[in-house]
C-alpha cells in the first residue's frame, strides 16, 4: 500500500514537471504575414549621454553554439564567428564601400584602378596607424599577399585568381622571394603600393572581389613568426593589433572579447568606453535578450537570428529591430552532368535523369515556397525569385518571377514532355516508359526545416513524381558535401543547399563552366557567355554590368538548372539606449566609431 | 601491491596501441575531411587540395598513423585543423575549464549525497526517507539538459543571480578577481549538476547502510553500549562506502570527460563540446588525441578504483 502511494506521488511530480516544460515552449503555430520591412538604420532620437557613453559598456552577443576559434587574422580565419568576435577592430579592412559594396574613397586606403597600365594603386591615408602606435605601411599591404600565397600558409582564402598578379605564382612556387608585381613607389615604409595585373576585371571595383585582397597585415609585428605558424602565434591570438576604432583589451579563449577605444585610429574616435562580446548559444539568445543581458548581437552579413527568434523577439520592449538582406540564399540544384577532372571543366550530359527542362520546371512549379516561407520564416524570410540575393540592390532583379505554385502547369509540362502515368501506376514514368524515381538530397537540420522537406516531397507526390530522400532521410552535412564533391555522382538527382556569397556579386565560382563548386554541372553556351560578360570590358560600365546580371538571373530561371529557394534577412534587435546603430554596408567602415549610448542602463 | 600496479600499467600499453589504431581508422572512415565544412564560394577547391596534401591527408592510413606515432613520441599531437593551433595547447586550455567545473560539481555532489543517503537510511521507511527517495527518483527521471535550461532561465535570466555564458568575465582583472569570477561562473552549473546527480550515491549508500544496520557487528557494538552516533560514524559508514569507493576511481578520472549539456547551455568551453565539435568538423588530430586521453583515463580509472577499494577495505587485496 505504502509503495503504491509513493509511486503515485512520483508520477504526479513527474507529470507536473512535464507540464511546466510544456509551458515553457510556445507551440502556437500562428504565422505572420508577408515579409517584414526592416530598416538598416536605427534612428534613435534621444540625445547621447556623454558620461554614460564614456564610462559605459556596450554588450554584444555572438550567437554561436560552439566557442570561436580565436584567429584574429582575416586571411587565416575561416569562419564567421572569428570575424564577429573581433569585429570592433575592423578586421584591418583597407577600403570603405557604398551600399552596393563598391569601393569608394575615405577608408584606411583609397584605390585607383588604371585599366591601360593594368595596375591598382593603393594609397594609405597619412595617419594610418596600428593600435600599438606604429604606422601602417605599404609593406603591410604587400605582406597580406605573402601570407595568402605562401605555400606553407594555412589559409583557405587563397584562390588561383590571385595569380593574376604579376609574380605571385613565382612567389608561391618558391622561385621568387618576393612578389615582383607589387611595388612601392615611396619605399616599403611609404604609404603607396602598386599592384601590377596580367588582366583587369570590373569586379576589382568591388569589395570582396577575388583579385585584390581587402585587408592589411602588421608586417613589423609578425615578421619573425613563420607564416605556417602564424595562426597559432601569440601575435595573432593573444595580443593582436588592429587598425579599427577599438583595440582589444582581453580575449578569453573561445568565449569573449573586450575592447576599448584605440587612440591611434585614423577616423572618428570611438566613443563608448568599453565593448564586450560574449558567445551565447542559439538556445539561449532569445532569453538573454528578453532579460536585457545584451544591447544587441554582433551585426554580420549573414543572419545570426532566424524566424523562430523573430517570433519571440519582435515585440521585445525596449528594443527596435533592424535588418538587411543576408548575403546567403538557399537553392535547389539538379544533377545534370559531371566534372571532367582532366580538363577541369563541368560537362552537361543529355542522358541524365534530370536533363529534361520540363521535368525540372514542373518540379519547381509544384512547390508552394511562398506558403512555406510564410509559415516558418515568420516574415524574416522570403521566396528567392532568383539566385542573387537582394542585398546587391543594383544587380538583383526584383521583377524576376521565379517559380510559384502552379500544379496545373506542372502537370501539363510533365504530360507534354511524355512523363505519364502508365499501367495504372500512381507514379509517372519517364518518356520511354521506364519507372522514374527521383532522389532528393537534403541536410539534416532543425525540426521545422525537416517539416519543410516533407512538404516538398508531398507536393512532388501530388504531381505524380516518385521523389524520395537520398539514403531515405536527410543527410549529415559532411556526407552531403562528400557526395556532391565527387566528379560524378548519381545519388542525388536534386538537392537543397545554401551558398553564402562574398560582397562581390559575380557567381562564376559557383556556376561557371570550370567551377568545381558547380555541383549540378549545369553548363550551356549562353550561361558561360553571360558569366564571362560580367567581368569583361563591357562591364566596366555599371549599368551594362547590372543589365548582364539581370539577364543572367532570368536565363538561369528559364533553364531551371539551379533555382532559388529562400532569401533571408540578417536582422537583429537593438536596445533603445544605443545610438548610431546603422548596419548598411556603406557604414561598415565606421560602424563601431559611430556608436554612442543615451543612458547608462538598458531600456 | 606495487607489483600488481606495475603489471596492470604494462598491460595497458598494448590496449592503448590497439585503441589508437581503432580510433585512427574509424576517424578516417567517416565521410568528409577537415575541410568539408568550410565550403564557400571564396574557398578555392585547389587550395583545399593543397592543404590536404601538405597535411598528409592523402597518404595511406598506415603512413599517417606512423607519422602520428612518431610525432607523439616527440610530445607533439599535431595541429588542430579547425583551430589552427597545437592540439596540446587547445586541449590543455579546455581541460582546465572542465576540471574546475567537474571538481566543483563532484565535491558538491558528495557533500549533498552522503549525508542524504545516511539520513535516509537512518530513518528508513519514515517521512524523511520517503522525501529523499522521491527526490532522487524525480531528479533521476528528468533529463539533465531540461534542468539546465530551466535553471539558467530562472536563476540566470529572470532573477539574474548568476552569469549565463562563459567560464570567466571578459572584464575581470588578473589575479584574485579572475579566480573569483571563475568560481562565480561555475556556481550555477555546479550546483545544478550536484543537486541532480545524487541518485547513485544516495541509493547505494542507503541500501548499504540499511544492510549494515542489521548486521552482527552493529548489534555487537550496540550491545556493548557504543553510542548510536559512533556506531554510524565508525562502523556502518565505513563499511557502506565500499560500492561508492568502487566507482570513485572512475569519477576522479572522469572529471575530464566534460559535460556536453552544461557546456552547450552555458557556452562554457570545455572538453565535451570540443570532442563533439572535433567530430563534426572531422578535426582528426583532436579526435584521436581526445579518444586516446579518454582511453588512458578510463584504464587508469579502473586501476584507481581497485586501489581505493583496497584502502577502504583492507580485506580486499588486488592480485
Amino acid at each position: 500500500m505504502v509503495k503504491t502511494k509513493h509511486k503515485l506521488i512520483v508520477a504526479a511530480v513527474t507529470f507536473l514537471a512535464a507540464l511546466t516544460l510544456a509551458g515553457c515552449s510556445n507551440n502556437s503555430s500562428s504565422s505572420s504575414n508577408s515579409a517584414v520591412k526592416f530598416s538598416t538604420n536605427y534612428k534613435n532620437s534621444d540625445a547621447t549621454d556623454k558620461s554614460a557613453t564614456k564610462n559605459g559598456t556596450l554588450k554584444l552577443a555572438l550567437v554561436n553554439n560552439s566557442p570561436f576559434q580565436g584567429i584574429t587574422d582575416p586571411i587565416l580565419g575561416s569562419n564567421a564567428s572569428d570575424a564577429m568576435a573581433f569585429a570592433p577592430g575592423n578586421l584591418n579592412n583597407l577600403f570603405k564601400y557604398d551600399k552596393n559594396y563598391k569601393i569608394v574613397d575615405g577608408g584606411l586606403a583609397n584605390q585607383k584602378l588604371d585599366r591601360k597600365a593594368k595596375t591598382a594603386t593603393i594609397t594609405l591615408r597619412s595617419n594610418a596607424k596600428w593600435s600599438n602606435g606604429s604606422d601602417v605601411t605599404a609593406k603591410d599591404i604587400e605582406y597580406s599577399y605573402e601570407v595568402l600565397a605562401n605555400k606553407k600558409s594555412t589559409t583557405q582564402q587563397y584562390s588561383s585568381d590571385f595569380e593574376n598578379i604579376v609574380g605571385l605564382k613565382e612567389y608561391r612556387d618558391g622561385t621568387a622571394n618576393t612578389i615582383s608585381g607589387i611595388t612601392f613607389p615611396k619605399g616599403e615604409n611609404g604609404k603607396v603600393a602598386v599592384i601590377q595585373f596580367k588582366k583587369m576585371a570590373p569586379s576589382m571595383k568591388f569589395s570582396g572581389n577575388s583579385f585584390i585582397w581587402g585587408s592589411v597585415e602588421p608586417y613589423e609585428y609578425i615578421k619573425d613568426v613563420p607564416i605556417a605558424k602564424l595562426a597559432a602565434s601569440d601575435q595573432i591570438r593573444k595580443n593582436p593589433i588592429f587598425t579599427g576604432p577599438y583595440k582589444l583589451d582581453k580575449v578569453v579563449e573561445g568565449e569573449s572579447t573586450s575592447w576599448s577605444p584605440n587612440k591611434y585610429y585614423y577616423g572618428k574616435k570611438a566613443q563608448i568606453g568599453h565593448i564586450t562580446i560574449n558567445v551565447v548559444s542559439m538556445n539561449n539568445i532569445d532569453k538573454a535578450l528578453q532579460s536585457k543581458k545584451y544591447d544587441s548581437v554582433v551585426p554580420f552579413a549573414a543572419a545570426s537570428l532566424g524566424g523562430t527568434d523573430y517570433k519571440n523577439l519582435k515585440n521585445l520592449k525596449g528594443y527596435t529591430n533592424i535588418g538587411k538582406p543576408s548575403l546567403s540564399y538557399s537553392y535547389f540544384a539538379f544533377n545534370l552532368g559531371h566534372y571532367d577532372t582532366k580538363t577541369g571543366k563541368n560537362v552537361s550530359d543529355s542522358n541524365k535523369k534530370m536533363a529534361n527542362k520540363s521535368l525540372r520546371q514542373a518540379m519547381m512549379y509544384a512547390l508552394n515556397i511562398d506558403q512555406v516561407t510564410k509559415k516558418f520564416g515568420n516574415g524574416v524570410k522570403q521566396r528567392a525569385n532568383t539566385i542573387l540575393p537582394p542585398i546587391f540592390d543594383k544587380y538583383y532583379d526584383k521583377s524576376a518571377k521565379g517559380y510559384t505554385l502552379n500544379i496545373k502547369k506542372a502537370n501539363k509540362l510533365l504530360d507534354d514532355a511524355g512523363y505519364k502515368k502508365r499501367n495504372g501506376s500512381k507514379w509517372r514514368s519517364d518518356p520511354k516508359g521506364k519507372p522514374l524515381t527521383i532522389h532528393f538530397g537534403a541536410m539534416s537540420s532543425s525540426s521545422s526545416t525537416e517539416a519543410v522537406y516533407q512538404d516538398y516531397l508531398q507536393q512532388w507526390h501530388k504531381i505524380g513524381l516518385n521523389v524520395k530522400f537520398t539514403n531515405g532521410k536527410p543527410m549529415e552535412m559532411n556526407s552531403f558535401y562528400d557526395t556532391l564533391q565527387k566528379p560524378t555522382q548519381n545519388k542525388m538527382d536534386l538537392w537543397l543547399g545554401v551558398w553564402s556569397m562574398s560582397s562581390e556579386p559575380t557567381e562564376s565560382q559557383l556556376y561557371g563552366d570550370t567551377a568545381p563548386f558547380n555541383y549540378g554541372h549545369f553548363v550551356t553556351k549562353k550561361n558561360t557567355e553571360l558569366i564571362n560578360k560580367m567581368n569583361d570590358s563591357t562591364s566596366w560600365n555599371d549599368t551594362t554590368r547590372a543589365k548582364t546580371f539581370k539577364e543572367w538571373q532570368n536565363y538561369m530561371n528559364s533553364q531551371a538548372g539551379v533555382v532559388g529557394e529562400q532569401f533571408s534577412y540578417a536582422w537583429q534587435p537593438v536596445n533603445n539606449r544605443v545610438k548610431g546603430f546603422n548596419i548598411s554596408p556603406a557604414n561598415d567602415d565606421s560602424f563601431y566609431s559611430n556608436l554612442t549610448l543615451t543612458s547608462s542602463k538598458m531600456k | 601491491m606495487w607489483k600488481t600496479i606495475l603489471r596492470r600499467i604494462l598491460i595497458m600499453i598494448p590496449e592503448i596501441i590497439i585503441l589508437s589504431i581503432l580510433v585512427f581508422l574509424l576517424a578516417k572512415a567517416m565521410p568528409g575531411d577537415p575541410f568539408t565544412g568550410s565550403i564557400n564560394p571564396k574557398a578555392d577547391p585547389a587550395q583545399i587540395h593543397h592543404l590536404m596534401k601538405i597535411n598528409g591527408l592523402y597518404d595511406p592510413w598506415y603512413q599517417q598513423y606512423w607519422n602520428w606515432v612518431v610525432h607523439l613520441f616527440h610530445g607533439n599531437l599535431g595541429n588542430s585543423y579547425q583551430y589552427q593551433e597545437p592540439v596540446t595547447r587547445l586541449i590543455s586550455g579546455r581541460a582546465v575549464n572542465t576540471l574546475w567545473l567537474a571538481l566543483f560539481t563532484t565535491v558538491l555532489t558528495y557533500c549533498f549525497a552522503l549525508p542524504m543517503g545516511m539520513y535516509a537510511a537512518k530513518h528508513e521507511g519514515k517521512l524523511p526517507d520517503s522525501i529523499i527517495r522521491i527526490y532522487t527518483y524525480v531528479t533521476y527521471c528528468i533529463p539533465f539538459f531540461v534542468i539546465l535550461v530551466i535553471g539558467i532561465w530562472i536563476f540566470g535570466y529572470v532573477l539574474g543571480w548568476f552569469p549565463t555564458t562563459g567560464s570567466v568575465s571578459s572584464t575581470a582583472n588578473p589575479g584574485f578577481p579572475t579566480i573569483a569570477s571563475r568560481l562565480y561562473h561555475i556556481l550555477l552549473p555546479g550546483i545544478l549538476g550536484a543537486l541532480f546527480g545524487t541518485v547513485n550515491i544516495v541509493q547505494y549508500l542507503r541500501s548499504e547502510v540499511i544492510d549494515a544496520k542489521g548486521s552482527d557487528y552493529v548489534r555487537t557494538a550496540r550491545s556493548k553500549g557504543v553510542p548510536e552516533k559512533d556506531i554510524y560514524r565508525h562502523h556502518i559508514f565505513r563499511n557502506s562506502l565500499l560500492p561508492i569507493a568502487a566507482f570513485a576511481g572512475y569519477s576522479i578520472t572522469g572529471l575530464l570527460n566534460g559535460s556536453l549539456f552544461t557546456e552547450t547551455v552555458f557556452s562554457y568551453p570545455g572538453m565535451g563540446l570540443l570532442f563533439i565539435n572535433s567530430i563534426s568538423y572531422r578535426d582528426y588530430t583532436v579526435i584521436t588525441a581526445l579518444v586516446l586521453i579518454y582511453g588512458i583515463l578510463n584504464l587508469l580509472g579502473t586501476l584507481l578504483s581497485d586501489i581505493i577499494l583496497s584502502i577502504v577495505d583492507p580485506r580486499i587485496r588486488i592480485q
